[in-house]
């Protein structure tokens, strides 16, 4: 892997300057960055057709108020028809990839640029307490603390991902940060915008690496405590038993794009004898009813393009861990079909095609002419 | 084992070589249990996996289905989208310990009366091991 050295001691000055760069250079003609919210306890993502708007925005803010890849879905879902450069974090650029690779999101105008996360700082958090939240994100930039967000910690996809250029700060000398080019796009950028030598890849990529092997054990570990603590049905039940079924983890979930969704569908509005029939049955019926229905529905819907960004969680009222529970699944429903969300625009999404000779297990061994207990031929 | 224990099983067949199948087990004069409820769909392919986790959270011990050999679809390859969908479904359920072995999944033919009996009532045993569905038991699904 080459890179590029572009020297400052500050990631976001960095993005910013190669941005505006990009902007004078005629690369890009606007650019979706986000920037602190005029009251200070927030960050929202702004369309910059001017190159000296960039003076405000933070291309790596501390909190993921909205998944980026949700941002440039609403501006660029039926195309831009004209050049625009996004800045994301790791998983809001996998979210977009599996956006277009839904055919949600065409990517053909779009440049995309990713940035080493140190992780985010929990939404709640900030927004009470905005400097206490940008303090945490300090020392988390700094490597002093873990990731606020609990689904940040176990992230093992922190660093390169599917995007036209990469921003790396982990483990490189102060005072500099690697551009590395991810893409036939990001090559031809890099050498337009003339970005200078080459950069201590070789001591990022040994970081990366570092951290990822450690990341791969926390999720293990997370994985295995949440199955202690929420799989089973009792336990299931009791984890999800205070969500209020607002349907907010799914109305900020970057992959969850459906103009109807099913659980908002006539198909789930039962009638009264529906309801009476269910509390005849088990003694009683919860209202509004089929809360495991929309957590495991959403689950056969999206589990395998979810990119464990961790807005669900962020956005869920009744601190329900939902990212953590996609999370746990996710890994289960993507590794059966070896796929890996984000992780490349060439790969198809495994439900939209098949392998004749793939799943055998799963036809039940049979017994040829087994007796059925109790029945049998009757003439 | 409860020797009381009937399970609710559906029987998810598809309108072609599935329905044949018990078709087929009719013109044979075999029987399946009673407490089997087959359940037409037009093509397994076209059997989303909400119906199947639907049928699990409301009163299913165990859901089966099946749906043409592979080359026989009569929509091309919904068999094989089926299977795909029924093994991400049984991921689900197996990541959160909700009883991945309550759904099956067989090819049978149009004219193989006897495997689409014989699998209703080897499913039924095993779902008599099994024992209820301790999702039924939940009041708060
Ligand atoms: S839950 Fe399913 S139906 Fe609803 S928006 Fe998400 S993917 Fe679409
Ligand atoms: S389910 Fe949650 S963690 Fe997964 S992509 Fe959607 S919002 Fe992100
Ligand atoms: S955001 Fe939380 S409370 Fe709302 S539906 Fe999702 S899990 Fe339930
Ligand atoms: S028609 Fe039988 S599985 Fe498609």
């Amino acid at each position: 892997m080459k890179g590029i050295n572009l020297k400052s001691d500050d990631a976001n000055a960095a993005a910013r300057g190669l941005l505006a760069r990009g902007m004078e250079a005629g690369l890009w003609d606007a650019a979706l960055v986000p920037a602190r919210v005029p009251a200070g306890d927030s960050y929202a993502w702004l369309l910059l057709r001017d190159a000296a708007a960039l003076e405000r925005t933070t291309p790596l803010p501390p909190v993921m108020s909205v998944s980026g890849a949700r941002a440039l879905y609403k501006l660029a879902r039926h195309g831009t028809a004209r050049r625009v450069v996004a800045v994301l974090r790791p998983c809001e650029v996998r979210a977009a990839v599996e956006l277009y690779k839904r055919e949600q999101l065409p990517l053909d105008d779009i440049f995309l640029i990713s940035m080493d996360c140190p992780g985010a700082v929990p939404l709640k958090d900030y927004v009470e307490d905005p400097e206490a939240g940008e303090e945490l994100f300090g020392k988390m930039l700094a490597g002093v603390e873990e990731p606020g967000r609990e689904i940040c910690r176990s992230c093992d996809h922190f660093s390169h991902t599917a995007s036209d250029l990469h921003l790396g700060t982990l483990g490189v000398p102060e005072g500099n940060v690697v551009v590395v080019p991810a893409s036939a796009a990001g090559e031809a950028a890099a050498e337009k915008l003339g970005l200078g030598d080459a950069g201590p890849v070789a001591e990022w990529e040994a970081e990366v690496e570092k951290r990822n092997a450690s990341r791969r054990e926390a999720k293990e570990e997370a994985h295995r405590a949440l199955r202690e603590e929420a799989a089973g049905p009792e336990r299931l039940a009791a984890t999800l038993g205070r969500c209020i079924g607002c349907h907010g983890c799914r109305s900020v979930c970057p992959i969850c794009f459906c103009r109807q969704c099913y659980f908002e569908s006539e198909a789930l509005k039962v009638p009264a004898a529906n309801v009476f029939a269910r509390a005849e049955r088990k003694g009683a019926a919860r209202l509004p009813a089929d809360t495991f229905l929309f957590h495991l529905g959403r689950m056969a819907h999206i589990s395998l393009s979810c990119v464990s960004c961790g807005a669900c969680e962020d956005a869920c009222p009744v601190q329900i861990p939902v990212a953590q529970l996609f999370g746990l699944v996710a890994a289960n429903t993507q590794s059966l079909f070896d796929y890996e969300a984000g992780r490349d625009r060439a790969e198809a999404v495994p439900t939209t095609y098949y392998r004749e000779e793939e799943l055998a297990y799963l036809s039940e061994p049979y017994v040829e002419a087994r007796a059925p207990e109790g029945v049998g031929a009757d003439g | 084992m409860d020797e009381e224990f009937e399970p609710k099983l559906l029987y998810i067949l598809c309108s072609w070589c599935g329905s044949g199948g018990s078709e087929s087990a009719r013109a044979h004069g075999l029987k399946y249990p009673a407490n089997v409820l087959p359940y037409r769909v037009n093509c397994t392919g076209s059997l989303p996996p909400v119906h199947i986790l639907r049928a699990l959270l409301e009163g299913a011990d165990g859901v089966a289905v099946s749906g043409c050999y592979p080359g026989d679809c009569h929509y091309e390859g919904g068999n094989y989208h089926a299977r795909r969908r029924v093994a991400l479904t049984k991921a689900i359920l197996e990541a959160l310990d909700l009883g991945e072995d309550r759904l099956w999944f067989r090819f049978v033919a149009h004219g193989e009366g006897r495997r689409f009996v014989d699998t209703a009532a080897e499913f039924n045993d095993h779902l008599k091991e099994l024992g209820p569905n301790p999702l039924n038991e939940i009041t708060t699904t």
